[in-house]
């Protein structure tokens, strides 16, 4: 049966796929949803309680992020922020295909979440490979849609779809054809892949292309900053690079120490020797293929010529001294693989700086400087700035997009 | 002249100084190894306390780097190996000199179980195996690298894969009376040629198996090498066994078996360090690790400590059959996963 899908959420038979997108064509029992519609808006809060319960949460630190970034305030909030100028309203754009990483198991929540919130009908493929923390997710998501009101189950069930199907050229080329939108998520071979699959003439692709990042510490504000917010950045820093093996597109490949060389020889070390110890509090193992992976792409690197210096500190910490601050390595080297370099001010950067480089995690420096910084990379790379600790925590503007605004469309109306 | 002569003691003090010359020569001839040692802080003039001491490379090095230690006109042959999947091959130059020096010690090895004469042999393969000279696979390489040590050869497998009973009775028949050789993998001699002489009461009581290749594929049938060597023993006449263990990174350079089974032996001019997973430091026996393999033959590549990706224990050390250290290999690490952004469904995403 290479046309059917398996449902996933809400939980039920496997269906036809010419089945599954006239039934999500369908008008919903009690009337279209709207952006903001409450019946989602009720339907999400109820889903994210059930993330936020402590035995969940504990199993899936990140579930509990989830859970925190759809509670019921800060979705009105991120709705709030909709801005929808006068003489214009602000509409579904209709039918919504995801095709989420396989590898990072929450996404598919965030695209879908804030695509329903905008008042869009979703079908979401969810890999077959999924482990845990996606398990978790369909089972919570099930679980509130048979605690919400029977009104609101029955719009949800009309509406929103996750399914899981085997690769098939006609299922992906009939969800292509019937989106009005599609969302691709999982990086460039991705894109490639699904581009294959006309869209409708109206339609459009939302992509999320391979990305990289890097990590940015002012010498100044190291020195500056109290033993207390050292710890914090090393813990942050861990959050940022560990939770996913460093492979997320968010984690920091490279870290950069801002300021004089002696400055950040002492700062970086300093940093390093608390990092270390997070590992140990945080009981990180490192598995011996993947410690013998980190090797195997440190001395790859020395062989290179991009690296002049390796230190390791246990399998866990791997520092990769770069010959050359102005070349730095942007694929995954393995977890808890870092390159470091020190350049004088945030301008020696900009010239280093590429379309692809997504997110600077960033350590010590004020508002102004790191403003000013983004002012002078003028968009030619860089989406987000955040501070150590905030690197993977997911936000409605992504890569650049702000994605309720791209989950909507305007209708201006004139008397 | 047998090479497996040297005890522990004498391996350190007579092999230390040989590898840590060939460690200089390395580093004089392959700048991508220089690269590798200099940022790690290895000083140009850095001792070593013992053979434990030496810088490893990782073996997949040789998949993702060019590493040799001779200019591009010497290279006389350029050895390729698929191995594991997914990690491309493995890129191995030899000059003329490395070339001869691998094939007349991995004789020398065999020389040992084998005696001094090429014996009539039994291949258990098929001779499609070989017949494509340009692109050889890992299996091909290995069985003509062993052609090498018999004459009269037989294969096992026809031209279709199947066993051809009635070419190894013809075999056994003629030479079956005489200590004969009989080469093969792992996997396919217990299932081409354990299976068949079972079934037709083949007697291969006069054979010297010598084969490799890993246990994972027969670990489903619940055979390992004791169950292996029990087996053959019972249902065949087949007592001398000798399973070894090499790669293509060390060209030459075979663990093998030793007659009371069970164990590999280092040849003297090799060696094998089983360290920590976390500390890297050697493991004592008994506590299994990470296996490496030393050895002096790699002159004209940097492969003379590699760190494997396989798991071993030392069983003992001289102890055994033959003196110096004599291990076990327990299996593969498994691969390291990412779980990243970019990787949605791999091959096609549709």
């Amino acid at each position: 049966m290479s046309t059917s899908l398996t449902q996933r959420f809400p939980a039920a038979p496997d269906v036809p796929v010419s089945d599954l997108v006239s039934e999500l064509r369908a008008e919903p029992p009690g009337g279209r949803l709207r952006v903001g519609d409450p019946r989602v808006v009720e339907f999400v809060t109820k889903f994210a309680r059930k993330l936020l319960a402590p035995a969940t949460a504990r199993r899936f630190p990140e579930l509990a992020s989830l859970g925190f970034f759809l509670r019921k305030g800060e979705i009105a909030k991120a709705l709030s922020t909709l801005d929808t100028p006068a003489g214009s309203l602000r509409f579904p754009r209709g039918l919504v295909f995801h095709v989420p990483p396989a590898n990072v198991d929450t996404i598919f929540v965030y695209s879908w979440a804030l695509s329903a919130l905008a008042g869009n009908h979703n079908v979401v493929r969810v890999s077959s490979r999924s482990a845990g923390a996606a398990e978790a997710v369909l089972e919570a998501l099930n679980a509130a849609l048979s605690e919400v009101d029977p009104d609101t189950a029955a719009a949800i069930t009309a509406t929103q779809r996750m399914v899981t199907y085997d690769r098939s050229d006609e299922v992906s080329g009939a969800l292509s054809l019937a989106a009005d939108l599609r969302v691709i998520w999982g990086g460039d071979s991705s894109v490639a892949a699904l581009r294959q699959y006309p869209l409708a003439p109206h339609a459009r692709d939302l992509t999320f292309p391979d990305r990289s990042s890097f990590a940015v510490a002012s010498v100044a504000g190291w020195q500056r900053a109290s033993e207390t917010e050292r710890r914090a950045a090393a813990e942050g820093f861990y959050n940022d690079s560990y939770w996913f093996d460093q492979a997320a597109c968010s984690s920091p490949r490279a870290v950069f120490w801002v300021g004089d060389d002696e400055g950040a020889r002492v700062a970086g070390q300093e940093f390093r020797t608390l990092l270390a110890q997070v590992l140990v509090t945080k009981q990180h193992v490192t598995e011996p293929a993947m410690a013998v992976q980190k090797r195997v792409s440190a001395y790859g690197a020395a062989v290179d010529g991009l690296v002049k210096e390796i230190a390791f500190e246990g399998n866990g910490l791997a520092t990769l001294e770069l010959t050359d601050s102005a070349v730095m390595p942007r694929e995954w080297l393995g977890a808890g693989t870092f390159a470091n370099a020190c350049v004088a001010s945030l301008s020696d950067l900009v010239p280093v700086v590429l379309r692809k480089d997504q997110t600077v995690g960033q350590f010590g420096f004020t508002t102004e400087e790191l403003t000013a910084f983004a002012h002078e990379l003028a968009g030619r790379g860089v989406d987000r700035i955040v501070p150590f600790g905030s690197a993977l925590t997911f936000s409605a503007v992504w890569d650049g997009y702000d994605l309720l605004a791209e989950f909507s469309r305007l209708v201006t109306v004139q008397a | 002249m047998s090479v497996f002569t040297r005890s522990q003691a004498d391996r350190e003090a007579l092999l230390l100084p040989e590898l840590a010359a060939l460690t200089a020569h390395h580093r004089a001839s392959s700048e991508g190894y220089e690269r590798i040692l200099s940022s790690l802080g290895i000083a140009p003039d850095a001792s070593f306390a013992s053979i434990a001491d030496l810088p490893w490379l990782p073996v997949r090095m040789f998949k993702t780097h060019d590493l040799k230690s001779v200019p591009d006109s010497e290279v006389f042959k350029t050895l390729t190996s698929s191995g594991t999947t997914g990690a491309g091959a493995s890129r191995i130059y030899l000059d003329k000199e490395a070339a001869g020096a691998q094939t007349k010690q991995l004789g020398a090895t065999l020389q040992e179980v084998l005696g001094g004469e090429r014996l009539p042999m039994l291949m258990v393969d098929t001779i499609g195996i070989i017949k494509n000279r340009r692109s050889f696979s890992a299996r091909g390489a290995g069985v003509l690298g062993m052609a090498n040590f018999g004459r009269k050869h037989t294969y096992v497998l026809d031209e279709n894969d199947k066993p051809d009973v009635e070419a190894v009775k013809k075999f056994l028949a003629e030479y079956g009376g005489k200590p004969f050789l009989i080469f093969g993998f792992t996997f396919m001699v217990w299932q081409y040629l354990y299976e068949v002489a079972r079934e037709n009461k083949l007697d291969l009581s006069n054979g010297i198996l010598v084969h490799s290749g890993g246990w994972k594929k027969l670990i489903d049938r619940a055979v390992d090498n004791t169950e292996f060597r029990r087996r053959f023993k019972e249902d065949t006449g087949l007592t001398r066994i000798h399973n070894y263990y090499g790669m293509i990174e060390q060209i030459g350079t075979v663990f093998l078996e030793g007659p009371s089974g069970n164990s590999l032996y280092c040849p003297d001019f090799a060696d094998v360090v089983i360290r920590n997973p976390e500390t890297w430091a050697e493991q004592p026996v008994g506590e299994p690790g990470v296996i490496e393999v030393v050895s002096t033959l790699p002159r004209s590549y940097p492969g003379h400590v590699l760190l494997t990706e396989d798991l071993g224990v030392y069983n003992g050390i001289d102890d055994g059959d033959w003196p110096g250290k004599h291990f076990s290999v327990l299996g593969r690490l498994p691969k390291a996963e990412a779980r990243g952004c970019s990787d949605t469904f791999s091959g096609a995403a549709a």
